[in-house]
């Protein structure tokens, strides 16, 4: 029988500085690896231990990987001090992720917060990949600082695609911004709603209109929050969940909630399913 | 020929629970529920031959069977030990469950699960024949978890099955015991168990006066049981009426002692969504040190452990416990259940709601070692009463 435990030898090809802290790694595994956008992947760092993580790179390339991490845990900060040409391992791709059949011909908002717009990246790219589908791209982003600020060669070009919109924030006010200030919620405030009456740009029709959500948790509670009062349906609201999902397999049971396990029923979860659930996030 | 001793236990034999005996899989939705044989056959045995067989099978597997240990104090609770050249002396087929449920055997405390960088897209696992003499009701209805969690149902696909549990699974012959006492802590009836097992054996001993009733459970049990006729005997209505005499007397034993923790909620319809008081007065005394995981037979949970090793990296999963802070920590440092007393009441919720909820399977077995186990003596029973009473006061 098939050995589900056993990492893929992935060579680190290439890596990019994002913040002080947040580094975009190229990894080309040994046997190709697809995956569809939203679905996550165990990165393991040799002798160290795995980490689940949502790919950033397009999922129609097989042969490379792109990831984008964060250095705040154990696999993390050792993946720090590895090199280009080392070798880490990877399996996966598992759990569900997100149905982009749902999405067509529907405006689709992408809400990111620091490193969550990571993850969302692989969902951006899928859709530029069939970008006349969508009746509309609307990505928003919010991050600390401008030094936390990800992807920052890569925001204006994504502006520049058809259908598509980008929308910045930063938490506090600093020098060097001169955009909008504000955490995430205050890039909701003015949606644009088929309901509202004199609306600039192409609006949202909130009975259909999807939401795909990342960030940190407390961004994901208001976020929610935020969109069911604009009259988004719960069933569209599409929530990146954060378990420890350790065998991605539904079995270790870290990341289990209620009767969930994260990593087979999620990650990508709609406010609909985890309704249930008193604070979820 | 012992064939001709069999008796038919009729062809609706009961199988409710889903337990597939073991080395028994059929390939369809529910492979997980009971083929069993068309008809249940029994055969008598007397003690001395009992012993004999078992001393027959070591032979050709691992044999393992309940001995007392008289460690540290007087209580001679037994526990699994491996047949080596002779029987123990002190196998004790009689009584209440062995100190360890039969998850052990097929769901080891640590196991190396991969080498790395280089390894082989087949799994290695070590599975070596292995009979289990002494697995309880409580025991064999635990390891139904195992295969709705490890073995591919509608919802877990056979991409995802696990080789280390499957091939444990299949190579070990279950030979499940009725119970012929209860301890105190036993409380199966009182979630839909009895203190002996139905379905999900290879073969069970029904212990009497002067031997035991081999029921065979699956075509496997029936093979231990090939070429050791001068062994076997036909059952008798004797027989047959002092086991339903001792089954009857146990599950009433344990009917008694379950009437002080009753509560209104059938077991099966459970709702412990109580108040944080009513969880936090439970978990005084716990200190989360997990020893009720690790005696529990449908706690599944595990952690996955890298480190280094001959020729490169290798990755062992053992036993993990849900009690601990770090278990649903993320690498962040966020964490769902940062209280001890949310990670306790997961751990019941789990299962009596989550586990029916998700497998269609109530998960407590009603072996009553998490409360044996426990060192802050909490007891399940009345954590469990607490809970519904406060919630009801709602």
């Amino acid at each position: 029988m098939k050995n589900l435990y056993r990492p893929i030898e992935s060579v680190i090809e290439d890596i990019k500085s994002e913040t002080p802290n947040i580094t975009t790694y190229r990894f080309r595994p040994k046997e190709p690896i697809s995956f569809e956008a939203g679905q996550f992947v165990e990165l393991t760092v040799p002798g160290v231990g795995e980490a689940p993580f949502t790919p950033s790179s397009n999922p129609n390339i097989t042969d490379t990987m792109e990831i984008t991490i964060m250095a705040v845990g154990t696999v993390t900060e050792a993946l720090t001090k590895m090199k280009v040409g080392d070798t880490v391992g990877i399996r996966g791709p598992y759990g569900n992720g997100y149905n982009l059949t749902d999405f067509e011909g529907k405006e689709i908002l992408i809400v990111g917060g620091g490193v969550g717009l990571a993850p969302l990246r692989s969902l951006i790219l899928a859709l530029f990949d069939d970008v006349d589908k969508y009746k509309k791209i609307s990505i928003r982003y919010g991050a600390r600082t401008p030094e936390d600020i990800i992807y920052k060669d890569l925001l204006p070009e994504w502006a520049q695609v058809k259908n598509t919109e980008v929308l910045q924030t930063i938490d506090q006010p600093h020098p060097k911004w001169t955009g909008t200030v504000g955490v995430i919620t205050v890039l909701l405030d003015d949606l644009p709603l088929l309901t509202t009456v004199d609306v600039e740009g192409l609006p949202f029709s909130p009975e259909t209109a999807v939401a795909c959500v990342c960030g940190p948790p407390i961004m994901l509670k208001f976020v929610n929050i935020a969109l069911l009062e604009k009259g988004f349906k719960p069933e569209n609201i599409y929530h990146s969940m954060e378990r420890n999902m350790s065998c991605g397999l539904g079995k270790c049971g870290h990341c289990m909630m209620g009767e969930f396990y994260i990593c087979k029923d999620g990650p990508v979860m709609t406010a609909a399913q985890i309704a249930e659930f008193d604070d979820p996030f | 020929m012992a064939r001709g001793f069999y008796v038919n236990m009729g062809d609706d034999h009961p199988s409710a629970l889903g337990v597939a005996p073991s080395g028994f899989r059929e390939k369809s939705d529910t492979p997980f529920q009971a083929r069993g044989l068309a008809r249940m056959k029994e055969v008598f045995i007397g003690s001395e031959n009992l012993l004999k067989l078992i001393g027959r099978w070591a032979k050709d597997h691992r044999v393992y069977v309940p001995v007392t240990f008289d460690i540290m104090n007087n209580e001679e609770t037994p526990d699994y030990d491996l047949v080596k050249d002779a029987l123990p002396e002190t196998i004790q087929l009689h009584g209440a469950a062995p100190a360890h449920s039969a998850k052990t055997f097929v769901f080891y405390p640590r196991e190396v699960v991969a080498n790395y960088p280089s390894s082989d897209a087949e799994a290695n696992v070590e599975a070596p024949s292995t009979v289990v003499v002494g697995p309880r009701g409580c025991d064999v209805r635990g390891l139904a978890k195992f295969d709705k969690v490890y073995w591919s149902t509608k919802h877990f696909t056979e991409e995802h099955d696990d080789p280390f549990i499957i091939e444990k699974r299949e190579n070990t012959y279950i030979v499940s015991i009725d119970c012929t006492a209860a301890k105190e802590t036993c409380f199966c009836t009182a979630v839909g168990g009895k203190p002996f097992a139905e379905e999900g054996f290879d073969l069970n001993l029904s212990p009497l006066g002067t031997g035991c009733i081999v029921t065979v459970g699956s075509e496997r049990g029936d093979g231990l049981l090939a070429g050791s006729d001068d062994l076997l005997r036909e059952v008798t209505q004797e027989h047959k009426s002092e086991r339903d005499k001792n089954r009857a007397s146990v599950t009433e034993a344990v009917d008694r002692q379950n009437a002080q923790f009753a509560v209104e909620q059938p077991y099966d319809k459970r709702d412990l969504a109580s108040s944080e008081d009513a969880w936090a007065y439970v978990t005084q005394n716990c200190v989360g040190c997990g020893a009720c995981n690790r005696v529990c037979p449908t706690c599944t949970c595990f952690l996955l452990v890298d480190q280094r090793a001959k020729g490169g990296y290798e990755r062992s999963r053992n036993w993990d416990t849900c009690l601990s802070i770090g278990y649903a920590r993320t690498g962040g440092g966020g964490n769902s259940r940062p209280a001890l007393a949310q990670r306790l009441e997961n751990r019941l919720r789990c299962k009596f709601e989550y586990s029916r909820d998700r497998y269609g399977l109530v998960t407590c077995t009603g072996c009553g070692r998490c409360i044996d186990a426990c060192m802050g003596r909490i007891d399940m029973r009345e954590a469990i009463k607490h809970v519904i009473t406060e919630k009801a006061k709602v």
